[in-house]
């Protein structure tokens, strides 16, 4: 077995031991070669183990490598499983979410500007759920909180960094437009307001 | 104007059954600029050519729908609303200075804000696309590396005394253990064994010769324990009828047993 193999191999089993991603940092320390050279060595196994069509993947996220399950197995292992009801994010959530998430490093005053409502609670929340965190201060009057997404943010949303997250750019904007024009065509038919009606059960 | 239009009040309806409370939200607008925008829509007007009197009074009476009702409106949408009718004002004046210079659209401000929030709640709802398909992959929690990190047992982590002492307590009450279990032994009655007792009813018997032997006789002299002891003693009869050692006879239920032996 050749030297790339052996720290391919390697870092499998820390993967394998770690159960949550490890930092290439630490496997590039662990056996001595430089970050750069472990990244590499990590999406070449990545790839392996997708081409090899195994139940079992790397994912890349923010630096950090770790084993996930294959995305399509979802339904076999809630099959011998009861996975727990995830809550879902509001839509309020979702909203000054995805402001922190173009907009960082961003002050809670500039959601609230952009939303049009205040956004305390919202940001509170997502803060809790360790999706965004505190960036240092800003230089304006009253030193605001800067917000900015977390690495949890982007295993929540399997993007390997930022730069993955989808382009909004003036043409995405033409299309949002349109979207929410069909919205309005769409609601002449039925008469119902965009935005699905939500039906919560929940039990006291 | 549409005829529903009260169904897409911002309200919650709640009906309680049995402890179960269902709960119905009708198209919750996140916001005053989510309002506005789906009213817009809703319209069928360019966002960029918004009919500012139409879109005001549409607002207005929305919001006065949802007082109507009885629903807190937020100062949030008291302060878009003094906007629209603010531009609305500024649109009734005419926008040629006297110098021929046109100025600036008052809705320009407001289409702008409008394009931005819109811009970011397309961008929630791909975020929301997004973790439906990350959600299907899982991932294992940290793994518990204490068996791997060499981290020292809390008990060696003690200094000397801390452990001397420590020690001491565990021997202490060992040593404590052990007395009450000695107690306990002490305190226990001594039960007579049933093989015990079968050599005892043995023994009468032979005593008695083949005269018939009345069960009561065989009981211990002893009161106490009296259950336990008619147990024993019936069960060694029986054991011994069974190895045909006696004869055991009983004319009704409940009347005494006479036993015979019929060992020489």
């Amino acid at each position: 077995m050749n030297n790339k193999e052996r720290l391919k191999s390697a870092f499998e089993s820390m993967m394998f031991v770690f159960g949550e991603p490890i930092d290439a940092k630490i496997a590039a320390a662990a056996t001595g070669i430089d970050k750069a050279e472990a990244v590499s060595l990590f999406r070449e196994l990545a790839c392996e183990y997708e081409e090899e069509g195994r139940g079992i993947r790397v994912r890349e996220t923010g630096g950090r490598f770790g084993f996930v399950t294959y995305e399509e197995n979802y339904d076999y292992i809630r099959a011998i499983t009861t996975p727990a009801k995830e809550r879902r994010l509001s839509q309020a959530a979702l909203e000054a979410l995805a402001i922190v998430a173009y907009k960082q490093p961003v002050t809670k005053s500039e959601i609230d500007r952009i939303r049009g409502i205040k956004s305390d609670r919202v940001v509170e929340g997502l803060a809790e759920k360790e999706l965004i965190e505190e960036r240092g201060r800003s230089e304006a009057i009253g030193r605001p909180v800067f917000y900015g997404t977390t690495g949890k943010f982007l295993e929540y949303f399997d993007l390997k960094d930022l730069g993955e997250l989808p382009v909004l750019d003036d043409e995405s904007l033409e299309e949002a437009i349109r979207d929410f024009s069909s919205y309005g065509a769409d609601q002449e038919n039925n008469g119902e307001a965009w935005g699905q009606t939500k039906l919560e059960l929940s039990e006291n | 104007m549409s005829t529903n239009f009260l169904l897409h009040c911002d309200y919650t309806v709640l009906w309680y059954t049995k402890g179960m409370s269902y709960r119905v939200r009708l198209n919750t607008f996140e916001g005053p600029f989510d309002l506005l925008v789906y009213l817009i829509e809703r319209a069928e007007m360019s966002i960029y050519d918004i009919r500012i009197s139409e879109i005001t009074a549409q607002y207005l009476a929305y919001i006065r729908r949802l007082e109507e009702n009885d629903v807190a409106v937020g100062s949030d949408f008291m302060v878009l609303a003094a906007t629209l009718i603010d531009i609305k004002s500024k649109m009734l004046l005419p926008r040629m200075t006297e110098e021929g210079i046109e100025a600036e659209d008052p809705r320009t401000d407001l289409t702008k804000k409008l394009l931005e929030y819109v811009r970011f709640k397309k961008a929630a709802g791909l975020l929301e696309a997004q973790r439906e398909y990350a959600r299907l992959k899982l991932e294992k929690p940290q793994e518990d590396l204490q068996p791997y990190t060499g981290v020292p047992d809390i008990y060696l982590k003690m200094d000397m005394d801390g452990f001397i002492a420590a020690f001491r307590a565990f021997i202490h009450r060992k040593v404590k253990g052990e007395e009450l279990l000695r107690m306990q032994s002490h305190i226990e009655r001594e039960r007579i064994s049933l093989e015990s007792k079968t050599s005892r009813i043995a023994g009468i018997l032979e005593a008695a010769k083949k005269r018939i032997v009345r069960f009561a006789e065989l009981l211990s002299p002893q009161k106490e324990d009296e259950k336990y002891d008619k147990v024993v003693t019936l069960i060694a009869v029986l054991d011994m009828a069974r190895e045909g050692r006696l004869r055991a006879q009983q004319e009704v239920n409940f009347a005494e047993i006479e036993i015979t032996g019929t060992e020489e």
